[in-house]
């Protein structure tokens, strides 16, 4: 019992001196970033920054979708008032499937991240990360 | 002669309330433009901070500079777009979320894009070597521990690249960024124990096939 726990121990102890060590390659490496790389950071920080606050619209990011779906309404309402389209209509439907499986997709890939910010809101507290970010 | 009296009370009145609104909506813009000078003065702060690890990260997950620092501009800008009002303290998970959403993205892509090029049976012949920094050294190390240090990194980012993609995003975002487990969850979308487990994992794996005199 004594022995695995001081392998326990030693474990963590050298886990933590592995990182600690990768660490520290890492630094090294970031300290040794180019000139020319730093410009590009530099400029990017710049771009980045001419677009705060400049958010588009939340319906204007939904209008392409609903712009989509009544499409595809239109396309149903087609298809099922005219009997003699059904025939040809199959590889049509099976596009106009692929466009709306895609846009959801999309769409629900925004409200999982919305999603996530909601919760982070009322759940998340990360006092640790108050002294990290500044 | 009474009622001009009347008007003139009542101009001077209106007078006096769009002197007044007229002061408190400059206040108000006053303030709204400290305010996003502010937060503007914040932001670059903390872009400074964390775009040169943040650069490395990608590129180590991504092999390409040039795609690394595309990666990064799109992340900063969407932080910047849509989520500079939230509290600071919450920029950095945010900022990595996006930035992992990216470099995800991005793989996906280079996959499918290799699928079709193998299917067409073309070679990528770019011929460009990895460019190496030949920057003189800041930390006023001899050349001699110099490529020690750049020979070791070489060996971590090819172990680090081999691990599976949730464990190197742990990894990274534990050991490179330095965020705790709270923060690297939210930054990879998942439970804090699937971060102790993937990090964990990542640990053993990269000990391994390091061995142990990597230093």
């Amino acid at each position: 019992m004594s022995e695995h726990n001081d392998e326990t121990v030693d474990d963590v102890f050298a886990e933590k001196a592995f990182a600690e060590k990768a660490r520290h390659r890492f630094d090294d490496s970031v300290q040794g970033l180019d000139a020319a790389t730093r410009s590009a950071l530099n400029q990017s920080r710049q771009v980045a920054l001419k677009e705060l606050g400049s958010r588009r619209p939340l319906r204007m990011t939904w209008l392409p979708a609903a712009g989509v779906a009544a499409a595809g309404v239109a396309a149903l309402m087609l298809w099922t008032a005219n009997p003699t389209l059904e025939q040809k209509a199959v590889p049509g439907a099976a596009d106009i499937e692929i466009l709306l499986t895609e846009d959801s997709l999309e769409m629900l890939e925004e409200l999982e991240f919305y999603s996530w910010m909601e919760l982070d809101e009322q759940a998340f507290v990360p006092p640790e990360l108050q002294n990290h970010v500044g | 002669m009474g009622s001009g009296r009347t008007e003139q009370h009542r101009d001077e009145y209106r007078m006096s309330i769009c002197n007044a609104s007229f002061a408190v909506s400059c206040h108000t813009e006053k303030k709204t433009g400290a305010e996003t000078l502010q937060r503007r003065e914040s932001l670059n702060r903390f872009f400074a901070d964390v775009e040169k690890r943040a650069l490395r990260i990608a590129e180590i997950s991504i092999r390409d500079r040039d795609e690394a620092l595309d990666l990064v501009q799109d992340a900063m800008i969407k932080l910047a777009r849509n989520y500079a009002q939230r509290p600071v303290a919450e920029w950095t998970p945010l900022f990595y979320r996006i930035l992992q959403n990216r470099i995800r993205d991005w793989q996906r892509r280079e996959t499918v894009k290799n699928k079709v090029m193998t299917w067409f049976q073309r070679s990528d012949e770019d011929g460009d070597a990895d460019p190496v920094a030949a920057a003189p050294d800041t930390a006023g190390r001899t050349p001699e521990e110099q490529l020690e240090g750049q020979e070791a990194m070489a060996c971590l980012e090819q172990a680090v690249t081999a691990l599976p993609v949730r464990q190197r995003e742990a990894f990274m975002l534990r050991t490179f960024e330095g965020l705790d487990v709270a923060g690297t969850a939210a930054a990879m979308g998942c439970s804090q124990g699937s971060v102790k487990t993937h990090y964990s994992r990542a640990v053993h794996s990269l000990r391994d096939s390091l061995g142990e005199h990597w230093q």
